[in-house]
């Protein structure tokens, strides 16, 4: 009988609880996919062979943060639960059920629930895996190959997991029904709370939480100064400056709001000032970790997209993205996969001379072609401690004096197969009249080279090898193993960053995810008991497009003030990067923030709806 | 003397057509002068509260038509109805509902920041309501802290801040003991003899009702008896009435 009573209170909160099944679904579907990309090999050392130890470590930390933060979130997630079932149990108790038979209704009903969402969620994660690899692969110009969803011990692993923290939550569900009385389940809503704290005490917290933050802000900007200390420093003094902020700080901000009878006794500010007032001191927990999530998450997907830069950066090295030494059919039938912006050319005459010990080679480049085609290089310089490249262009008076390094005549030797050959630009009388094959350098410059990576790489290759296998090269000279090109070094670098990329960028939208639904379930289960107020405004004339605006205000500021210290802490905490990394994390920040921010912003909305769907009672 | 309730032959039917339909009621009808104090009795689930809820403009009815202080009710949309409601009613129900979350100095002001009053004299409206009220010294207090029969004054002074045409109460002094029950309706009773405040009120209690000028018997969904004070002392009165519920 109470089982079937049981289904029916599930049956009419259908909605809600499709709400909190489809965020456990989704919580165990991102942990599957991380697990995934953490664990599996395959993705490890098909993207990163050479950071891969690194690598390791940095995912096992990814692991150990995603596994707190979706304690967190199930903690919340299943308040949210309690919240909607109090009442009916406390009810059926009232009428007289058993107490045990109570605590195994909601023991069965979280593990189940809890469970279904693991199993579905997990399927969900192989597809999602799937799906999410590729397009980031594919979006970010990730070198990593082939990757299937399905791996079976992050599918262990994740369900073990998930299995034991519903079987914690399920004990602790039941716990709560058990011993708490009767009275206090039917009426949790209406619980006094603690209404008047010490003043002074308040004062002081609100000075020492922003005095804490000031020290962890300053720590991070003078991270080069600290050393080692800099980050048990900010992170101690973070930690407490934000729960102190959040637990004083602002609630002083409404007080001082309070105080102002021109702001408070408009519309429903009373209200709504009301409502942050108790909300905060109950939130002050879960405020303070979500902004430290926040800007954890948003520094991830930063600091991830820098890495992109970086490969960006290491390709500014180079001026010339393909140089071709020569042709035949492999490389002209490669040629037409790319879209070429430009091609320069010159050409040059390699002589041996001398015999021995004393034998070198020389190269003849003739002199109206340096002047006239306008072959160019990267000179490297460091700049405000950043790496620098400007683009110059090779002249013929590079070629005239005779200092023993000539960063031109470097450069321009470096485009041709014979690196350690010497460079001479000579008139074209003189050059004509050096006996030696004629030989052409095309150098490209292409249009989407990111995106077209491959195509790009094997046009370079295929135009080494052709150098290589040609009959009259000289072999033991050439020097062609395209360390230099543009495509190595993309490689090379892009091989080392892509796997950082792609964690900063699923760690962060994953913590965003869970972060602000944890947020959204904290919100909803005070939902229930906010309904009796909601129905009294409307009552004695409130409008209802006033109840909802003070709804979205409401909310919005329980979103905002955690996000709002979060990008701080961000802002100061890339400080740590510039220092550690040389990156200037600060260039294209719009970027992060923007993905940050719409994601978040969506949260927000499907939160307000929820919210406003479950107090507010319909109109006919 | 004016009325400023007119009822013209309402009624209300639960539930969709097609689907399990309940005339609730059934041809209501009957006026309130202007300072009266109407006291309505009825069974439970004869349609106080149906008929309550449509005076106030919480639910329409089926048919028939209501007018405060001369006009119609019955057309008006969503957001006329609540600043309806903000403006000319004043409510107080059975278990207070007063927002936990304010003072009860923001309670009472709530009506009045709703109307766009000026800030500057919401505390003085506020002021002269608690004085008239007797709960002048718990203004700053939170609801919580107070006992039940103050909520309840504070309910009132909320429904009377904005000096509304009529005030509604639905069983106020079911949740209150005897000696609070009796405190809120002196001040009711008085409220209406000095004040001139029309007080409409739904009780089962003969002697809440007791405090009434004139009682509507509600029976089934209709009027069924009407009987007046006329001059009567209260116990008299009393007396009256429980004949009368005795009779059905
Ligand atoms: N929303 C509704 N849907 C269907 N029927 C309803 C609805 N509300 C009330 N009723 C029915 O209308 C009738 C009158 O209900 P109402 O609440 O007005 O009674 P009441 O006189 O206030 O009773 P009580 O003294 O117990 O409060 C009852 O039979 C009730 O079952
Ligand atoms: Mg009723």
């Amino acid at each position: 009988m109470l089982w079937k009573l049981s289904l029916t209170g599930i049956k009419s909160r259908f909605k809600d609880y499709l709400v909190l099944f489809s965020g456990l679904t989704f919580a165990s579907a991102i942990f599957y996919m991380f697990m995934t990309l953490a664990t599996n090999p395959a993705f490890l050392k098909g993207s990163l062979s050479i950071a891969f130890k690194i690598t390791q470590i940095v995912f096992g930390f990814g692991i150990a943060l995603l596994s707190i933060i979706t304690f967190v979130y199930i903690v919340y997630a299943n308040s949210f639960l309690l919240s909607m079932r109090q009442k009916d149990y406390g009810m059926y108790m009232m009428l007289g059920a058993r107490t045990s038979k109570i605590g195994r209704l909601i023991f069965t009903e979280t593990l189940v629930v809890g469970l279904l969402a693991t199993l579905l969620g997990t399927v969900l994660g192989v597809g999602l895996t799937q799906g999410v690899s590729s397009v980031l692969i594919s979006q970010l110009g990730l070198q990593i190959h082939k990757f299937v969803g399905f791996y079976l011990p992050a599918l262990l692993w994740t369900i073990a997991f998930f299995a034991i923290l519903f079987f914690l939550v399920a004990f602790w569900n039941r716990h709560k029904l058990v011993k708490s009385n009767v009275i206090n389940l039917l009426h949790e809503d209406q619980k006094p709370v603690k209404l008047h704290r010490n003043k002074l005490w308040k004062f002081i917290e609100a000075i020492l939480g922003i005095a804490l933050l000031a020290v962890g802000y300053w720590a991070m900007m003078h991270a080069a100064k600290l050393g080692k200390k800099t980050i048990p420093i900010a992170f101690f003094t973070i930690v407490f400056g934000s729960y102190f902020t959040f637990d004083s700080f602002f609630t002083a901000i409404i007080d001082l709001l309070r105080k102002n009878l021109a702001y408070k006794y408009k519309k429903l500010h009373s209200f709504t000032l009301g409502q942050l007032k108790f909300r905060l001191s109950d939130y002050t927990r879960i405020l303070s970790t979500v902004s430290l999530l926040f800007a954890l998450a948003l520094g991830a997907i930063t600091v991830g997209l820098n890495f992109n830069n970086m490969t960006e950066q290491a390709m500014q090295s180079t001026y010339y993205d393909v140089v071709l030494y020569g042709h035949n059919k492999k490389v002209d039938n490669q040629l037409k996969k790319v879209s070429v912006k430009s091609t320069t050319t010159f050409d040059y005459k390699m002589v041996v001379e001398g015999k021995g010990k004393e034998k070198s080679r020389v190269l003849y480049i003739p002199e109206n072609q340096i002047k006239n085609n306008q072959i160019m290089y990267q000179h490297y310089s460091r700049k405000n401690d950043m790496n620098h490249y400007d683009t110059r262009c090779i002249k013929v008076s590079d070629f005239k004096n005779k200092t023993d390094f000539n960063e031109a005549q470097y450069q321009l030797v470096s485009l041709t197969p014979y690196i350690d050959a010497q460079a001479k630009v000579v008139p074209e009388t003189q050059y004509n009249q050096v006996k030696a094959k004629v030989n052409k350098i095309e150098l490209l410059r292409v249009n989407d080279f990111r995106s077209n990576f491959n195509n790009i790489e094997k046009l370079q290759n295929l135009s080494a090898t052709q150098m290589m296998s040609s009959p009259e090269v000289d072999k033991d000279a050439v020097n062609v193993n395209l360390s230099n090109s543009k495509s190595a070094q993309y490689r090379l670098v892009s091989s080392m960053t892509s796997g950082f990329e792609f964690m900063g960028f699923f760690l962060g939208l994953a913590f965003l995810a869970m972060l602000a639904s944890t947020l959204m379930f904290k919100v909803l289960s005070g939902a229930n008991s906010d309904k009796p107020r909601y129905q009294m405004l409307w009552k004695v004339g409130t409008r209802k497009s006033l109840l909802k605006a003070s709804i979205a205000k409401e909310i919005g500021i329980l979103f905002a003030l955690p996000a709002a210290l979060g990008v701080v802490d961000v802002l100061f905490g890339l400080q740590l990067f510039k220092s550690i990394l040389g990156m200037n994390t600060y260039d294209k920040l719009w970027i992060p923030f923007t993905i940050f921010g719409v994601l978040y912003v969506l949260y927000y909305l499907l939160t307000v709806v929820l919210y406003q769907h479950i107090v507010l009672q319909k109109e006919d | 003397m004016s009325e400023v309730v007119q009822v013209q032959n309402i009624t209300k039917t639960y539930g969709k057509k097609g689907e399990k339909q309940y005339q609730a009621l059934k041809g209501v009808s009957f006026d309130v002068e202007r300072g009266e104090f109407v006291g309505i009795m009825g069974a439970s689930g004869s349609g106080k509260t149906t008929l309550l809820n449509i005076l106030s403009t919480l639910d329409q009815p089926t048919t028939g038509n209501v007018y405060i202080n001369g006009r119609d009710i019955t057309g008006l949309n969503k957001n006329q109805m609540a600043d309806f409601r903000g403006q000319e009613i004043g409510f107080i129900f059975q278990d207070f509902n007063l927002l936990e979350n304010l003072t009860n100095r923001e309670n009472i002001a709530l009506p009045l920041s709703l109307q766009n009053v000026k800030s500057s004299q919401i505390n003085p409206k506020v002021d002269k309501i608690v004085k008239r009220l007797g709960i002048d010294h718990i203004l700053n207090k939170y609801p919580a802290e107070i006992s039940g029969g103050q909520k309840q004054r504070v309910a009132a002074a909320r429904a009377l801040v904005h000096e509304p045409a009529i005030l509604y109460g639905d069983e106020p002094t079911g949740a209150l003991d005897s000696k609070s029950a009796t405190e809120l309706l002196e001040t009711m009773k008085g409220l209406n003899e000095n004040d001139r405040v029309s007080i409409l009120m739904v009780t089962h209690d003969p002697y809440s009702a007791s405090y009434a000028s004139r009682i509507l018997f509600i029976k089934d969904g209709k009027i069924g008896k009407e009987i007046k004070k006329d001059g009567k002392s209260r116990e008299e009165f009393y007396q009256e009435i429980i004949a009368e519920l005795g009779r059905r």
